[in-house]
């Protein structure tokens, strides 16, 4: 995962530039770099930190040139090192690259180039470019378009990249083959970047490449070609609705905090999605024979709560599966589906898992925040989930609305399968379109409770979590957030688990917090309880997340926080929120660096 | 930019310590509450302060002057009557322009950071009126808030009810219109807030760093504690006297002129004020503050507590869990007990009657210029009144423990 930006305008780019890859700096943060072209030479300034700590350290913002491409860079080939850090350069200065991704022959491709006496200065794959580069500069007597393209014949893997040249001034040569790139059009300046927060702040009018392409970008314009047979292609301009003021933190203390708080905007964008959009992926679900839900880390667990949905509303049963365990698991054919939840639709498993599926003949949806994203364009049926964007690595906001959105498929689905009729839909539809105010309550009315117990248990160094039913995924959910963003141990578990082994850990040492059901839940209430006793039992310490009414919880926990009281449908989603903040409060307190915890990435785009 | 800041709040609840004093005087890990609101707005850019004070007035004006010694320029406003906010503002109002944009601080509020600039980059970020916000236990005792998704907040709560209790609160620190004298002329502060987020919107500057605004006795501990936390060096004055082997561990704060005599175990974080004396072997545990020109005598063991200036605390005593005020006297051989046998919360009779302090560890609160008699038991949760005397060999109060 790493960021590239690149920039050609009427005047010096660099401060403009630096902000393109501050805003980027999400998708990867452990070093970056710029390079503009001035004078006939290409200045390098690269460093390893964070992007603001690298302009401190060579003055980024005070280089020189009206054409320049920046990276900020998240390990993947390389020790995080200056040497490493991109753009790198080929011997004589002639080219920079900037890339994000793997270029998989890389060890073949330098073999050959140290063979002919070329020095390499970095470990990286992404260097090999650059000679290459050259070498076929020399080859072709300095036309950089031909060299590119040969150079990226070359090359196999998954990429996307970007160079300029001093052999071709004012130019930026940029390429795509699985890794995002595209491409915005502004006045008198046009930009390429992995995604629009690298521009917004410029233009919102893009062009998005797919897959195979590369393209020629000057101040005036842009040229979209093939790589293979170096056909024009001509190119759709999309209209970027995404505000730049959404896009910051807006005084916030932190990107998790503010994208907590968005939840109940977010959450009435996934109720406007048409119902048309809905029953498109339900219909996809109807035909097949079988349909998985694919996702990973917290959208695995997302699509483990969508199981009980489809189980309870529309009376099947949807697996729900990992899917960086796909290849090893899954037996799909043309007869099934695959529905896949990524919020930057770029995850390296899904969009693997998809292919795959794919190339067995099997229909495919996905429910993917980042429009123009690789999975919007790859499955048939793709819902656009409009969370707007989510900066903090931690998924909350979005992880939030998957769950809404595949509730609302699945009520489509049940009444497409006979079990009710359109007013039922309705019914429901109206019950949900309450979520986003008790979101609201709960954020201010109760807030002040998580912040409060999770600075008194901030020293608590391991937590379980508990649930039954679809409370059990959501503890997981809660789990993770808790693992992501404080860096303690915690995990979630289905309560009926408990006692087959885990409840030997339960001591001074380890806090459980149970998700309760809402009390009309009879059943999996009592089933619950009962587990809350067996910890307490053996003195464990229970932090119930329990909801307003619920006599039968009196005296149950060593303490409690109370949940306004719903429908059970929307009961889950306060266990989450609550899961959220918990998880944020207790980060906050142990001083963890939020939005950017340490060795996590916005999104994995690599294996 | 400038800051009205309010120190005429009596304290009321902090009986018996605010008897003598305004609440803005009362000593936290080793610094008056005004104090470190003064230096923390100095460090935050701001050095011209009109003040408002009321309550006890004159021991603010003689212990900072015009601010000289605090690197701010102080002007002051008396006020009568100091728990009407309105009065302190149409006093206020001359020393201020029509359009100007003003820093409100409550005096009495403390933070580990510093919230004022916090407060002033929101502003400069916003450029709209800004209102400090935190979470805190004790919501049931300020204005509670509701926020928007873009971080304005849209309806405020003067007295929150129960369900309210998780709301964010004001957490005392606000950049304000000159508007809010006008609206002060015929509302209280919190309806003139919300004519402010009516007029010209209030953004919230979420603090997440501790907060503590002291509403009881108990509280100073608690202030004491969450200042030191945050310590992380030993600061030792080149002029202390060490006379023999003294053991010193963790972050110590030991001012000028400090004689600490032989055998003594001083254990950080805690706070041995300028000229102060430590007896042979005492022992001091961590969370003590002890104030300026004390005198500890031989075997005196001190844990999580404060004293006041000039206190005294004759041989083999323990002083935990309990604040001790300014000129207090307190005999050799005194016991504060912090706990009774059956592990209860401890109740304190206070001025408005008996209190439950919800704390099952509590010592002694002794007022100003009390002077205990040797050989006593203080119970838990007992309070001496300022200047009261308790008699030599002798449990108080009596007929307890």
């Amino acid at each position: 995962m790493c960021g590239i930006a690149g920039m050609v305008a009427s005047s010096n780019v660099a401060k403009r530039l630096y902000r393109s890859i501050a805003a980027l700096e999400y998708r990867g943060y452990d070093s970056c770099g710029m390079a503009l072209q001035t004078n006939g030479h290409i200045d390098v300034r690269k460093d390893v930190g964070t992007v603001e700590l690298v302009n401190l350290n060579t003055r980024l913002t005070e280089m020189k040139g009206r054409v320049g491409i920046a990276h900020t860079r998240w390990a993947t080939h390389g020790a995080v090192t200056k040497e490493n850090a991109h753009p790198h350069v080929d011997g004589e200065g002639r080219v920079a690259v900037v890339h994000n991704g793997i270029v998989s022959n890389y060890r073949e491709l330098r073999e050959q180039l140290e063979e002919s006496g070329t020095r390499f200065a970095s470990e990286t794959d992404t260097e090999v470019i650059a000679h290459l580069l050259g070498a076929y500069l020399d080859k072709h007597g300095n036309d950089m378009e031909l060299a590119f393209v040969s150079a990226l014949q070359d090359i196999d893997g998954t990429f996307s990249l970007a160079v300029i040249s001093t052999k071709s001034p004012g130019k930026i040569y940029c390429a795509k083959r699985e890794s995002p790139l595209i491409i915005g059009l502004g006045d008198n300046a046009n930009f390429i970047g992995s995604d629009f927060n690298a521009f917004i702040e410029f233009t919102k009018q893009a062009v998005i490449m797919d897959d195979g392409e590369y393209a020629v970008v000057t101040r005036q314009g842009y040229s979209v070609k093939e790589i293979l047979g170096g056909e024009t292609v001509d190119k759709s301009v999309t209209e970027i609705e995404w505000d730049v003021e959404m896009s910051r933190r807006g005084g916030y203390p932190h990107y998790m905090l503010k994208e907590i708080y968005d939840q109940p905007a977010s959450v009435l964008s996934a109720l406007n999605i048409p119902r048309e959009d809905l029953r498109a992926l339900a219909g996809i679900i109807h035909e097949s024979r079988q349909t998985l839900l694919g996702g990973v880390g917290t959208t695995y667990y997302i699509a483990a709560m969508a199981q009980y949905y489809f189980s309870h509303l529309a009376g099947c049963y949807l697996p729900a599966i990992s899917t960086d365990e796909f290849p090893q698991l899954a037996q799909i054919g043309p007869e099934d589906a695959l529905v896949a939840i990524s919020q930057s639709g770029e995850t390296y498993d899904t969009l693997t898992a998809i292919r795959h599926a794919k190339e067995n003949g099997a229909k495919t949806g996905a429910i993917v925040n980042v429009m123009g994203s690789s999975l919007v364009r790859t499955v048939d049926v793709p819902i656009l989930q409009g969370s707007g964007p989510e900066i903090c690595v931690i998924s909350t906001k979005a992880a939030l609305s998957q769950a809404l959105i595949l509730l609302l498929c699945a009520l489509e689905l049940g009444e497409m399968r006979g079990r009710f009729g359109e007013k039922d839909v309705l019914r429901y539809r109206e019950d949900i379109s309450s979520l986003s105010d008790i979101l609201s309550e709960m954020l201010n009315e109760r807030s002040g409770f998580l912040h409060t117990s999770a600075n008194r248990h901030q020293n608590m160094k391991n937590w379980l979590y508990l649930g039954r039913g679809i409370y059990y995924p959501a503890a997981m959910e809660c789990a993770l957030k808790m693992k992501e963003v404080t860096y303690l141990h915690a995990e979630g578990m289905s309560a009926g688990f408990l006692k087959h082994g885990t409840i030997s850990l339960i001591d001074e040492n380890m806090h459980t917090i149970v998700l309760m059901p809402p009390p009309e839940e009879e059943e999996l209430h009592s089933l619950t309880r009962s587990s809350a006793e067996e910890v307490r039992a053996r003195d464990g310490f229970v932090l119930g997340f329990r909801f307003e009414g619920d006599e039968k919880v009196a005296g149950l926990f060593s303490e409690e926080i109370v949940l306004p009281r719903v429908s059970s449908i929307l009961a889950p989603f306060l266990h989450l929120i609550s899961g959220q903040l918990l998880a944020y409060f207790l980060a906050v307190a142990l001083k963890r660096d939020v939005d950017r915890p340490r060795a996590l990435a916005k999104s994995v785009t690599v294996a | 930019m400038r800051a009205l800041v309010l120190a005429a709040g009596r304290g009321t609840g902090l009986y018996p310590f605010t008897e003598t004093r305004p609440k803005a005087m009362l000593p936290i890990a080793g610094e008056m509450l005004l104090e470190n609101a003064l230096k923390k707005l100095r460090a935050a850019g701001v050095t011209d302060v009109v003040m408002v004070v009321g309550h006890c007035h004159q021991r603010i004006i003689d212990y900072f002057s015009h601010g000289a010694v605090h690197g701010v320029t102080i002007q002051y406003v008396k006020q009568e009557n100091p728990t009407d906010i309105r009065d302190a503002a149409r006093r206020a109002r001359d020393f201020f322009q029509p359009g100007e944009i003003f820093l409100l601080v409550y005096a009495d509020v403390l933070t580990s950071g510093n919230i004022y600039r916090h407060v002033i980059q929101t502003f400069g970020s916003f450029n709209e009126p800004v209102a400090a916000i935190c979470h805190t236990p004790q919501a049931q005792n300020f204005g509670t808030v509701y926020l928007d998704a873009n971080m304005r907040i849209n309806r405020l709560v003067e007295k929150p009810s129960e369900r309210e209790m998780g709301n964010y609160v004001l957490a005392g620190v606000f950049v304000m219109p000159f508007e809010l004298f006008d609206f002060l002329e015929d509302h209280e502060m919190d309806s003139s807030l919300n004519a402010i987020i009516g007029s010209s919107g209030l953004r919230a500057a979420i603090w997440e760093e501790p907060w503590l605004d002291a509403q009881r006795p108990w509280d100073l501990l608690e202030g004491n504690q969450m200042m030191m936390r945050s310590w992380t060096e030993a600061h030792v004055s080149g002029t202390v006297q060490l006379r023999g082997a003294v053991q010193f561990r963790g972050p110590v704060t030991i001012e000028p002129d400090v004689v600490i005599e032989s055998g003594a175990s001083i254990f950080g974080p805690c706070f041995i004020g300028r000229g102060s004396f430590i007896g042979n072997g005492v022992l001091v545990r961590p969370y003590t503050s002890i104030g300026a020109d004390c005198t500890i005598g031989f075997g005196v063991e001190l844990k999580n507590c404060t004293l006041f200036d000039r206190v005294r605390v004759g041989r083999l005593s323990y002083i935990g869990d309990s604040v001790i005020g300014e000129d207090a006297f307190v005999g050799s051989g005194t016991m504060t007990v912090n706990h009774n046998l059956e592990r209860a919360e401890i109740q304190l009779s206070l001025k408005e009657g008996i209190v439950n302090s919800g704390l099952d560890k509590l010592g002694s609160f002794v007022g100003d210029g009390a002077q205990v008699g040797a050989s006593n038991t203080l119970a838990a949760g007992a309070v001496i009144a300022p200047g009261d005397i308790v008699p030599t060999h002798h449990t108080y109060p009596r007929g307890e423990n």
